[in-house]
């Protein structure tokens, strides 16, 4: 332990902390509204990433249905992760139209949207296979311009490097946060939101058009999704059509540990697991995956409703 | 020659609807868990560990074809007792949390066997001894274990326990004010279950010569849930019907290959909303309307 | 309870005890991951398995006998393997089975084969224990013990003055803890110090920790046994944070996946391969350039083993036919298996990745392995792995 790596552990953890962070908010959304968990988030996220490259890069690989195609123009980076998360925004909506709104007319089950739920990742993760293989694709080097790849400082003979990427992830998810909380308490279609997700009935008897705002949501939620996607592709790449189910297990965990419902709550479990993985030491890092779900557990026990969750009070 | 290809398919059918089953008991308690495969696992690994580590040689020797029954049991206190523990703290709560809570434990289970050197590592354990000749041989595990489980669950549906089970799924606050010992109610349903997850994952590693940390994926999780539901989780069949469902679709689809996934989510989604009593209450309600 | 199972195992035996003769074209089976992730192997091996059918068959099968290849999708699981394996055993009534992918489905599915007395050749299964798992199981893919200590000798000589090394392997990967090991004696055999030993995970993607101590530690060697997805990922971090010295990579290197993974940065990287596309044997020439046409990419290990197991079963079947003087598509199917297993085993072949001799076990011997330097193209996704003189 010295202050080399302690720096070193808490730029790394709040860089993917702030990922986590964004990411865990498309389930918190839902579930907000919704009172239910939607277990396609972490292929919205996948698909997110693979449209970004996609538009960044244009060119589909060996295996797959796409195979040796490419699309005719390429885009900058920056309008790439926009047109990413928006594709990945549509695909959410999909999800609700597929999964959820049926379900939600009939007065279903909610058990029954969470499976449904798990099909519709099941076909969007299949499809992704189906049309561009299962093998790794990888943002290139020169992606982010002309900017240097990393940044090396020695400090009392160790080494606290930062790559670049690291930087505009965090820069990109805080920025994204903001302009959430800008959103979701300065405008009025924000404060529709949070009217419905404090009580759909009451919602539509004020006149708000509930199910509008539901398809809204989910846009928002897979925008959400697609981005923390990219950005984490852009990072380490995109490790086949699988590479999201990980995130999106881990992203429960997170909504565990701020407390599910609660969008600060989210945040502060996001970075509260991405550090506690940058601090693992690295002769345990076979053990990082176990991280988030040790949290949750831990959580469960000492403090069921979250770090930031209300006391819930069951509505009868 | 239909047996001798299918053999293996049929008795996967039994073992999954049995998997199937052990999340349907927590299910009748209005709960969702996720945990069945992780205690699969567990009781898989009881049985590997038992069949193949030199420090068990002395039991092999002593007990002989008895040795599965041994494993059986051990596996079942095993899970019992993990099930308690990871119960207790997620059913106090209402709501989603114990779905959440047996991801977590399924999540933390699988990377504690990768890095255990009893485990086997990455690799697993193999070369597990076989008490038949034939996959089809394995139906002497399975189908009694079925069956009986099959005649507990009908029983259980007219006991107290049951009835208080059904309470809480129908209303958890009325269920209370009753009198029902929630918090108690629901960890006895879940802890049913993963006796029985335990039990049929210690027959499993034989049946499969092999085990590993693969065996308790995310997907296979879903898979588990997915036979009940489709089934239908408010009949005693409905575990048996959706994992026969499920279980062989893959292998007539076989042709499709990558769009064979494809097609079990759609199955999945199409099943939710069209039928949400499952293939149990789709032949019920087909039952009543031929009586009418 | 007993009576009733030896009657069951009574059926089958009589089952099959039926004479069929194995027909034309010979059915060979390939039961290999073409759904879910194991897909990015197993599409590389259909692609060799199908150059192998090709090629194989243009130079008249087995004694003017073409061959037919049986496809049956694992999947990614061991049930998956089992099915494929009971389907081309009984439905597609194959006389030998190539596969499955992974050591994990091997160990699973091959005890069946075994017990149906149907030989299987594993492309892949690099886990100990593969050939032991009974007489009608060999394997072709060998673990490196051989190559490590080149692939260092090659890499001092680019730099004779390195000093320092750090070892990284992937500690939940069994055949890259094996691999590290065998690196490490070779490392301390030459005189070299290691300056640090860093594990990984083969999931992880995020290496900056593993890295910085690296980078503290002063070393100018690295010494990588990770598969190419983190190992890919972990290189470009290493370069990108400024680490400047040689990087050798084991045999999970040995992948067209490492250029998609870590563009520019890889070049430069030295490999230890058990085949490489440029390999100097005549097999190889003829298998890399029918890849080529067909597939117009150089072939990948994966693609290499899986022809090189189609191989050893066609030249099995050829000696049978050869030393039985019958014509094997009139054989009964079961005899055949029988008397292809016996061929298969304790013989010689010349093989895209040089000769390899099969012990009485199965168990392969490769005489050659190959030590080569990654060349990225300007496009950052594909490349060359170009061999480096002995």
């Amino acid at each position: 332990m010295n202050i080399v790596f302690l720096l070193q552990s808490f730029i790394n953890g709040l860089s993917i902390g702030s990922v986590y962070a964004i990411f865990a908010l498309g389930y918190t959304l839902v579930f907000s509204i919704l009172g239910i968990i939607n277990f396609a988030h972490g292929a919205v996220f996948t698909i997110g990433a693979y449209c970004t490259y996609a538009l960044a890069v244009g060119d589909f690989g060996l295996n797959g249905l796409l195979a040796g195609m490419s699309l005719p123009f390429r885009l900058p980076f920056p309008l790439a992760l926009l047109g990413g998360s928006l594709l990945a925004g549509g695909i959410g909506v999909l999800v609700e139209r597929l999964a959820f709104r049926p379900l939600r007319a009939k007065g279903a089950d909610p058990l029954l949207a969470l499976v449904s739920s798990l099909g519709v990742a099941l076909i969007l993760v299949n499809c992704l296979q189906f049309l561009v293989g299962a093998e790794i694709y990888a943002f290139p080097s020169g992606i982010f311009g002309s900017l240097p790849m990393a940044m090396v400082f020695k400090m009392d003979g160790k080494v606290l490097a930062v790559r670049t990427v690291q930087i505009i992830i965090l820069v990109v998810s805080l920025a994204m946060l903001l302009a959430l909380a800008w959103f979701m308490n300065r405008t009025r279609m924000g404060k529709a939101l949070q009217a419905t997700a404090e009580n759909p009935e009451t919602a539509s008897l004020l006149g708000i058009n509930v199910d509008r705002y539901i398809l809204s949501t989910f846009f928002i939620s897979g925008a959400l999704g697609g981005l923390s996607g990219t950005l984490i592709g852009a990072s380490f790449g995109l490790a086949g059509p699988y590479f999201g189910v990980s995130y999106g297990l881990k992203g429960l965990a997170v909504i565990v540990l701020g407390g599910l419902g609660s969008i600060p709550g989210a945040v502060l479990g996001g970075l509260v697991i991405g550090l506690g993985e940058a601090f693992l030491p690295p002769d345990y890092s076979s053990m990082k995956e176990a991280v988030a779900f040790v949290m949750l557990f831990v959580i469960l026990l000492a403090r069921p409703q979250g770090l930031l969750g209300r006391q819930t009070i069951q509505k009868v | 020659m239909f047996l001798e290809n299918y053999g293996f398919l049929i008795v996967a059918i039994v073992q999954q609807a049995l998997l199937g089953m052990s999340l349907w008991y927590p299910l009748m308690a209005g709960q969702l868990s996720l945990a069945s495969i992780g205690f699969y696992s567990l009781g898989g690994y009881i049985a590997a560990i038992m069949g193949t580590s030199p420090a068990f040689a002395a039991w092999r020797e002593a007990l002989g074809p008895a040795l599965y029954p041994v494993e059986w049991l051990i596996a079942l206190a095993a899970s019992a007792l993990l099930g308690l523990a990871v119960g207790i703290p997620a059913l106090r709560l209402r709501g989603i949390y114990l779905a959440l809570a047996t991801i977590a434990f399924v999540q933390v289970l699988n990377v504690v066997v990768l890095v255990l050197d009893v485990t086997g590592g990455a690799v697993g354990l193999f070369g597990i001894p076989q008490p038949f000749e034939s996959r089809l041989g394995y139906l002497w595990f399975f189908g009694p274990l079925l069956a009986v489980m099959l005649i507990f669950s009908a029983r259980l549906t007219r006991t107290v326990a049951g009835r208080s089970f059904m309470a809480i799924r129908e209303d958890e606050l009325a269920a209370q004010a009753m009198g029902i010992p929630t918090t108690f109610e629901k960890v006895r349903a879940f802890v049913i279950g993963c006796g029985l997850a335990g039990v049929v994952g210690a027959m499993s590693a034989p049946f499969l010569n092999t085990w590993n940390a693969r065996q308790s994926s995310f997907d296979a999780s879903v898979a588990c849930l997915a036979y009940v539901l489709i089934g239908g989780a408010r009949s005693v069949w409905g575990p048996l019907l959706g994992a026969a469902l499920l279980v062989a679709l893959p292998e007539v689809l076989r042709p499709l290959k990558d769009a064979r996934l494809i097609m079990n989510g759609i199955v999945l989604v199409v099943a939710c909303i069209y039928l949400p009593q499952g293939i149990a209450g789709l032949l019920a309600s087909l039952r009543r309307r031929e009586a009418a | 309870m007993r009576p009733f199972i030896i009657l069951l195992a009574g059926l089958f035996l009589a089952n099959t005890a039926l004479a069929e003769p194995v027909g034309s074209p010979i059915p060979v089976g390939i039961a290999v991951g073409q759904t879910t992730n194991v897909a990015l192997f197993g599409e590389e091996q259909v692609n060799g398995a199908k150059v192998a059918e090709k090629l194989l068959n243009e130079k008249g099968g087995v004694g003017g006998t073409p061959i037919r290849l049986a496809f049956q999708d694992t999947g990614g699981d061991e049930a998956g393997a089992i099915n494929a394996f009971q389907n081309l055993i009984s439905r597609d009534k194959v006389v030998a089975i190539i596969g499955p992918t992974l050591s994990q489905q091997a160990f699973a599915a091959n005890p069946i084969a075994n017990q149906a007395k149907v030989p299987v050749v594993g492309p892949s299964n690099t886990a100990k224990g593969i050939a032991q798992i009974g007489e009608y199981v060999s394997r072709i893919s060998a673990p490196m013990t051989l190559v490590a200590p080149n692939a260092l000798k090659r890499a001092l000589k680019l730099n004779p003055n390195v000093k320092n090394v750090a070892v990284v392997y992937a500690q939940d990967d069994a055949f890259n803890v094996s691999e590290t090991g065998i690196f490490q004696e070779a490392i301390k055999g030459m005189g070299l110090n290691i300056a640090t030993i860093q594990k990984t995970s083969v999931k992880d993607t995020d290496f900056t920790t593993q890295v910085t101590a690296i980078l503290g530690a002063g070393v100018d060697m690295v010494v990588m046994s990770c598969l190419a997805a983190d190992g890919g990922n972990m290189v470009k971090q290493l370069r990108q944070l400024g680490y400047e010295g040689l990087i050798v990579g084991g045999n999970g290197f040995n992948s067209p996946n490492m250029y998609p993974v870590c563009g520019q940065e890889c070049t430069g990287v030295i490999v230890a391969q058990a085949y490489s596309p440029k390999a100097d044997n005549a097999e190889n020439k003829a298998f890399s350039a029918a890849f080529k046409d067909m597939f117009k990419k150089d072939p990948a290990q994966f693609s290499a083993q899986a022809y090189t197991s189609v191989k050893v079963v066609v030249d099995a079947l050829n000696e049978v036919e050869k030393s039985s003087g019958k014509k094997i598509a009139e054989m009964d199917t079961a005899e055949l298996r029988t008397a292809l297993n016996a061929a298969i085993v304790s013989s010689s072949y010349d093989t895209p990745l040089g000769e390899i001799v099969l012990d009485a076990d199965g168990e392969i011997t490769q005489k050659t392995f190959y030590v080569s330097q990654i060349k990225v193209a300007d496009d950052g996704k594909t490349g060359t792995m170009e061999l480096l003189p002995e």
